[in-house]
C-alpha cells in the first residue's frame, strides 16, 4: 500500500482527481467531506484494509495525514 | 443475494443519474427516527437502474410526528407517491428500551398499547391527507436482554413486547389497503444484528443502520417500488440441465442424473420446491433448454422425484434452436413482453448472450453450485405485488388451459368455428371492493390492449366509483375450457348528458382474439343509448406496446376527429359478436 494507492481510494468516495488530494487535504480543501462522507471513507478504509478504528480515532480525524497516521498505527505500511 | 456495492460507489452513481430518458417517475419520502444519509441517493441508483426517476423527500431526522401531524408539513407539499415511515426500537420504546422491567407487567401490557395507538393515529392521520402509500417498518427484537437466559421465562419481556408491538400493528395494518408493514425485523434477522447495527456508527452519527447495509436496505425497499409502478416480472424461463436437475439427461440418462434426497440432488429439489410455491402463487414456469425433446420431457413426465411437472409450466422450448428466438417465441406464446420475464440458466456462456441480445429479460447471476439457487431465488424483488388476487393464485391453470385453446385453434380451420367451440361467457359488472384491487392492478399492468394506458392506484378507482360522472366496469371471462377471472376494465367519464368519454378501456393479455373487446364495447354502446347519449369519444394513445389496440376503435365504426375517435350512436348499429354469451349486472 503506498499512499498513492490511499489517495485513489479518497479520490473515489469523493469522486475527485487523485491529484487534487495531498496530505493536507480536508473538509475545508473537499467540497464533498462532511461530517457523514468523512465517516463513510474511514468506514470503508475499515474494510478495506481490516482494521477498527476506535471512535475517538474517528472523530479526531481532521485531514489525510491523520487517517495516514491511524491507519500505521494499526500497522499498515504506506510506504512499500 | 448479489453482493452490493459499496455506498460510497451508490452517492457518486447518483450524481450521475441522468433522468430525462425515463417515462416513469416516483416521488418517495423517508421519514426516519434516525440517520438515514446515503439511503435517498441509494434509492434513486436503484431507481435509475431500473428506468424510473425517482425523487426524494427525506425528512429532518427524528421529525416524523411533527411532518406527519402538520398538514402544512414538507412532507405534504412534496406530494410522494409512496412515503417510508422507518422507525426503529430505541426510539420507540426510550429508557423501556434498557430497562423495560422498571414497569410492572400491567404497565408494560399498558405501555405497548399506547405505543400502538401512537403508530396507528399516526397512520390514520397520514392516510387522511395523502394519496401516497404507507410503508411503515415493524420493529427490531433485540437479541439482548438484561434478563439474560430468564428472558424467555419472563411473562411479557422485553422481547414479547416487541414482538406484541409487531402483531398489533400488523393486525391494523392488515386492514388498511394502502398501508404496508415492512419487516425490518425479519432484514436485521437476516443480516444480522451485529452486523446492521454498529455501535461505532451509533454513537458517531446516530446512524442505525450500518453504512454497508444501506444498499441491501434499499433493494428491500425497491420491493414496494417496483410493483406500486406496476414493475414486475411474470414469468421464470428455465433450463433443465443442471438448473432443474444434476447432470445432463442426454449424457447420463434417465437413471443418471441427480435429483433426489442426497446432496447434490437435494438441492435441486429444493430449488423445484421453491419454483413450485411461487408457480402456485401466480408465477408462470416455461422451459428454455438445449435438449432432445423427448429425454427432457420423459424426465418432466416420468422421473418420480420431479416436483415440477408438465402442469406447472405455461411453454415448453426443448430443442436444440438458438436459446434467444426460444425466449421470443415463448414471449409471443405467452402474449406477455419481454421485460415481463426472468431467464435462470446454470450455463454462463448462455447467459451472457441472453444479456447482450435481450437486454429486458432479467438474466439472473448463478454461481456454479446449485447449493446456492435457492437463496438467488429468494432474494429476486422482481416478482412482488402488492395484492395477490384470486386471478394471480389461478394463473398457472389458466395458462394450461391456455395451452389447450391453442391446440384446439390448430385443429379448426375456420376462426369463427373456433370462437363457437369456446362457449365463452362474460359477466360485466360494476367496480365494487371486492374487484377494485383486480382492476387497479389491471390497469397498472396491461400493455398490449390498452387504448390509453392509463396507470391508477386502488385509491383512485375508489374515488371514480365514489364520482355520480363515471362510470367503472370489469368483465368476467370463462370459457369450456376454465375460467380467466376478471380480464377486462373500461372506466367512462360521462362530459355531458350527450357525451361519454371512454377514458379507459383495456384488456388482458390473457383473453385477446376472441372478440371479447367487441362484445365489451357493444354493450357500453347500448348503455349509452339507453341513457340518450349521442355520442362516445374515445382515444387511442400509441406507446412501444399498445399496437394490438391500434384499429381496434375505427373496426367498431368510431371515426377520427382530430386527436380523437368518437362514434356516433344515432348514425350506427352496433354488430354484436354471435359467439359471446354476455350477462350484466
Amino acid at each position: 500500500m503506498t499512499s498513492n494507492k490511499l489517495y485513489q481510494l479518497i479520490a473515489d468516495v469523493f469522486n475527485i482527481n487523485i491529484s487534487d488530494i495531498n496530505d493536507q487535504s480536508s473538509p475545508e480543501s473537499i467540497e464533498d467531506w462532511d461530517s457523514f462522507s468523512g465517516y463513510m471513507l474511514l468506514d470503508e478504509l475499515e474494510s478495506k484494509f481490516n482494521v477498527k478504528f476506535s471512535l475517538e480515532e474517528v472523530t479526531d480525524v481532521k485531514n489525510v495525514a491523520d487517517i495516514k497516521q491511524h491507519l500505521q498505527n494499526h500497522g499498515v505500511n504506506l510506504d512499500g | 443475494m448479489n453482493k452490493e456495492m459499496k455506498l460510497s460507489e451508490y452517492l457518486n452513481k447518483s450524481k450521475k443519474i441522468q433522468v430525462d430518458k425515463f417515462t416513469k417517475k416516483i416521488r418517495i419520502a423517508v421519514l426516519s427516527s434516525f440517520t438515514v444519509n446515503g439511503l435517498a441517493e441509494t434509492l434513486c441508483v436503484k431507481c435509475a437502474e431500473n428506468k424510473i426517476n425517482g425523487l426524494t423527500y427525506t425528512a429532518e431526522y427524528n421529525q416524523y410526528n411533527q411532518e406527519i401531524i402538520n398538514t402544512d408539513s414538507d412532507l405534504y407539499k412534496f406530494s410522494p407517491d409512496v412515503t417510508f415511515l422507518i422507525i426503529d426500537s430505541r426510539t420507540i420504546l426510550g429508557n423501556h428500551f434498557y430497562s423495560p422491567y422498571s414497569l410492572s407487567l400491567l404497565e408494560r401490557k399498558k405501555f405497548i398499547e399506547t405505543k400502538v395507538s401512537e403508530i396507528i393515529n399516526l397512520m390514520i392521520k397520514f392516510v387522511k391527507n395523502s394519496k401516497s402509500k404507507l410503508i411503515i417498518s415493524n420493529f427490531v427484537i433485540p437479541n439482548y436482554s438484561p434478563y439474560g437466559i430468564y428472558e424467555t421465562k419472563t411473562e411479557y419481556g422485553l422481547q414479547e413486547m416487541i414482538n406484541d408491538l409487531n402483531t398489533q400493528l400488523a393486525n391494523y395494518i392488515k386492514k388498511e389497503p394502502s398501508v404496508f408493514l415492512y419487516d425490518f425485523n425479519g432484514f436485521v434477522s437476516n443480516f444480522g444484528e451485529n452486523n446492521v447495527f454498529n455501535f461505532k456508527q451509533f454513537h458517531f452519527g446516530d446512524i442505525r443502520i450500518a453504512l454497508d447495509f444501506i444498499p441491501y436496505f434499499s433493494h428491500e425497499l425497491m420491493s414496494y417500488i417496483k410493483p406500486i409502478l406496476g414493475i414486475n416480472r411474470k414469468c421464470i424461463v428455465l433450463d433443465l440441465d443442471n438448473t432443474l436437475w444434476g447432470g445432463i439427461v442426454g449424457e447420463e440418462g434417465f437413471n443418471g442424473i441427480k435429483l433426489d434426497t442426497t446432496p447434490p440432488g437435494n438441492a435441486f429439489l429444493e430449488f423445484q420446491q421453491n419454483l413450485l410455491a411461487l408457480n402456485k402463487r401466480g408465477i408462470i414456469l416455461a422451459i428454455n433448454s438445449k435438449n432432445n425433446h423427448d429425454d427432457g420431457f420423459q424426465v418432466i413426465r416420468d422421473h418420480p422425484n420431479m416436483v415440477l411437472r408438465e402442469e406447472n409450466f405455461a411453454c415448453f422450448k426443448i430443442n436444440w434452436d438458438d436459446k434467444v428466438s426460444n425466449m421470443i417465441e415463448i414471449a409471443n406464446e405467452l402474449n406477455i413482453g419481454l421485460d415481463s420475464m426472468i431467464f435462470f440458466d446454470d450455463d454462463p456462456v448462455n447467459r451472457e448472450y441472453m444479456k447482450k441480445s435481450l437486454p429486458e429479460v432479467l438474466t439472473i447471476d448463478i454461481p456454479n453450485d446449485p447449493s446456492e439457487y435457492s437463496r438467488i431465488l429468494h432474494s429476486i424483488n422482481d416478482l412482488n405485488v402488492l395484492k395477490i388476487t384470486g386471478e394471480d393464485e389461478n394463473r398457472s391453470k389458466m395458462y394450461a388451459q391456455e395451452r389447450k385453446r391453442t391446440d384446439l385453434q390448430k385443429s379448426s380451420i375456420d376462426i369463427n368455428k373456433f370462437l363457437n367451440q369456446l362457449d365463452i361467457k362474460i359477466q360485466i359488472t360494476k367496480a365494487d371492493d371486492f374487484t377494485i384491487p383486480r382492476i387497479s392492478q389491471l390497469t397498472l399492468k396491461t400493455n398490449q390492449f390498452n387504448l390509453t394506458t392509463k396507470r391508477y392506484q386502488e385509491e383512485d378507482i375508489r374515488d371514480f366509483t365514489k364520482s355520480k360522472d363515471m362510470i367503472v366496469e370489469c368483465v368476467h371471462v370463462e370459457d369450456k375450457f376454465g375460467d380467466s377471472g376478471i380480464t377486462g376494465v373500461w372506466i367512462i367519464k360521462k362530459s355531458s348528458k350527450e357525451e361519454w368519454y371512454l377514458d379507459t378501456f383495456l384488456l388482458s393479455c390473457r383473453v385477446i382474439g376472441r372478440e371479447i373487446e367487441k362484445g365489451i364495447l357493444g354493450s357500453v354502446i347500448e348503455k349509452a343509448k339507453l341513457e340518450g347519449v349521442k355520442k362516445i369519444k374515445a382515444q387511442y394513445i400509441p406507446t412501444k406496446k399498445n399496437k394490438p389496440c391500434e384499429n381496434f376503435l375505427s373496426d367498431c365504426g368510431f371515426k377520427i376527429q382530430d386527436d380523437y375517435y368518437i362514434y356516433n350512436i344515432e348514425n350506427n348499429a352496433i354488430k354484436m359478436p354471435v359467439h359471446l354469451t354476455i350477462k350484466t349486472q
